[in-house]
């Protein structure tokens, strides 16, 4: 890439969050498989680390792409990244065991038509713009898909779309209580773009620093996975949903405690701060 | 890659690249050509139903007020926040009025899309109008033209120093409404068409009753809906680059550039909704 405009300068080289993200994000997907194994949904919470490391990676995209003035808000980039992502998600899913690489494969091209569309016809001229319309595709896919597997178990569409339910004792297969039959993937939809568009639209402006907006993203991709493990009670077996409440909780702690801490890092005054000291010999 | 990086050309409206209509082009015919393969003459069709609907929703954004950051400090006339906001805003809203009324056939429902994204933007226009008048005591007047076209209304002398106009005129509420209207309209479309298409796969595949399958094929058709109409109203934001006074103000003669972008994004996109359920189980 030729041309090159940090908003904070220094952090981890973008390309470096990219690699990390991606592998990470599919890894911890098929971690999610192991629930298959198992047959016992105890390891749902990886989707949501799968989404959690998804959005850090998402925001430094943002964070890049957005360096070269949109014209119009930072949401937008976060709306059309889970726009591309859910379809991409869901028509990965139908593809079985192969669904969190199909569904990243569906996310690029869903991803590159329209950063082509928005360079060659709307004429952005964004050098970046493909290649982060491409990243934003795949990020809000993996976000989408690692919620959904975390709140029903399975990232397979066949367990979205069935639920258990039991009358008088009986168990009978139900497609109403089911993720998407209950329209939980519309709020998966909305938690996953709100982590993605909040981070770097809160942080943005003079002093801005990868680090701190980076843990913003990853505070809020955990508050997202606190949501989506209470719902995932109707769903899974209620102690797998308490190890992913409780998992989700101390993430979403542990971040959100390190982001306070980061913030006073770089505020120039706090409340409880020491009272700033005057300059000798009056103002 | 190499054209997309090309120097800008100086004022005017720049045409987009031979490269990207051409580019675009030969992806609609691939869509309509799988989109036929696939489920042949009823997919061929519905392919047509999202494409036009998707471009009903890239040309109506280009209607509504968008005023942004500088409308809440009543510098700039339109509505306070981003055009992703106010598209996702009015056409949830005709979405939700056009699957209430689904039931009741294809006209009346299109009809009710339009009608519920049309009131949503009359109501949030009105309202934001007493806001300024009542609120923030400013009167309407718009920066781009001197007299209002419909009602012949004169803004300089009612314009402010240094700003762009403010408050919200009378032909940006029309072109709100009109906005609304074709927003809600592109969607409730978009719904149908998928609607459609899943509720005749879904009894097959799964071995069920419409009535059964109806909470997933109203979901999916759904969130679908929705994705897509935040693909195109993103696109048209980008074209749009930032605040836009309604249907007078000279930016509105860039929709054709929006409108060549979301027919190719919805069917891009589109092919893969209609596509879905076609490897249910193949795997």
């Amino acid at each position: 890439m030729s041309v090159k405009i940090e908003v904070g300068a220094g952090g981890i080289p973008h390309n470096q969050i990219l690699i990390y993200g991606l592998v990470g994000s599919v890894i911890l997907i098929y971690l999610t498989y192991l629930n298959t194994y198992m047959q016992a949904p105890y390891f749902a919470f990886f989707g949501g680390l799968a989404a959690v490391v998804a959005l850090i990676w998402g925001t430094d995209t943002i964070k890049h792409l957005c360096s070269y003035g949109l014209g119009t808000g930072v949401p937008s980039a976060g709306m059309i990244a889970l726009g591309s992502g859910v379809i991409a998600a869901l028509f990965g899913a139908t593809t079985g065991i192969f669904a969190p690489i199909v569904t990243v494969i569906i996310a690029a091209i869903i991803g590159a038509v329209a950063g082509l569309m928005a360079n060659a016809v709307v004429r952005m001229d964004i050098p970046v713009m493909v290649v982060s319309l491409i990243e934003l595709a795949i990020v809000g896919a993996i976000t989408v898909l690692g919620l959904a597997a975390m709140a029903c178990g399975t990232f397979e569409f066949l367990g979205m779309i069935t639920g258990q339910i039991s009358i008088l004792g009986f168990t009978i297969t139900s497609y109403e209580t089911s993720l998407i039959g209950g329209s939980i993937i519309a709020v998966i939809f909305m938690l996953g773009a709100i982590a993605i568009q909040h981070s770097f639209n809160a942080c943005l402006g003079p002093g801005e620093q990868q680090d701190r907006t980076l843990m913003l993203a990853a505070e809020c991709g955990f508050l997202s996975m606190i949501v989506v493990a209470i719902m995932s009670f109707a769903f899974i077996d209620r102690y797998a949903a308490i190890i992913t409440l409780v998992i989700s909780i101390i993430g979403w702690l542990y971040t959100y405690a390190k982001y306070i801490e980061l913030s006073k890092r770089d505020a120039y005054a706090w409340l409880d701060a020491q009272p700033i000291l005057e300059p000798k010999g009056g103002a | 890659m190499s054209a997309l990086g090309g120097p800008k050309q100086a004022g005017g409206i720049q045409p987009p690249t031979t490269m990207g209509l051409v580019l675009g082009i030969v992806l609609i015919i691939i869509a309509l050509i799988l989109a036929f393969f696939l489920v042949q003459m009823a997919g061929l069709i519905a392919l047509i139903g999202i494409i036009i609907g998707g471009v009903l929703i890239g040309f109506g954004v280009h209607f509504v007020p968008v005023g942004g950051a500088p409308a809440a400090m009543g510098q700039a006339p339109g509505i306070a926040t981003g055009v992703a906001m106010l598209a996702a805003g009015a056409g949830l809203a005709g979405l939700f009025g056009g699957a209430w009324a689904a039931p009741l056939g294809f006209a009346v429902a299109l009809a009710g899309g339009a009608i519920g994204g049309g009131l949503l933007m009359a109501i949030t226009c009105t309202m934001v109008n007493v806001i300024y008048v009542f609120g923030m005591g400013i009167p309407a007047a718009s920066g781009k033209v001197d007299k209002d076209p419909i009602t012949g209304d004169s803004f300089p002398e009612y314009k402010s120093q240094g700003t762009e106009g403010h408050g919200l005129p009378f032909i940006s509420w029309v072109g709100g409404v009109i906005g609304g209207a074709l927003g809600g309209l592109g969607g409730t479309l978009i719904y149908l068409e998928l609607l459609d298409v899943y509720q005749a796969q879904l009894p097959v595949i799964l071995n069920a009753t419409v009535e059964q399958i109806a909470p997933i094929a109203i979901s999916l058709a759904g969130i679908f809906a929705v994705a897509m109409f935040l693909i195109n109203a993103v696109l048209a934001a980008y074209n749009i680059t930032g605040t836009i006074e309604g249907p007078h103000d000279p930016k509105f003669k860039r929709f054709p550039r929006a409108i060549i972008a979301a027919a190719v994004a919805s069917a891009v996109a589109g092919i893969f909704a209609i596509g879905l359920l076609e490897l249910v189980g193949v795997f």
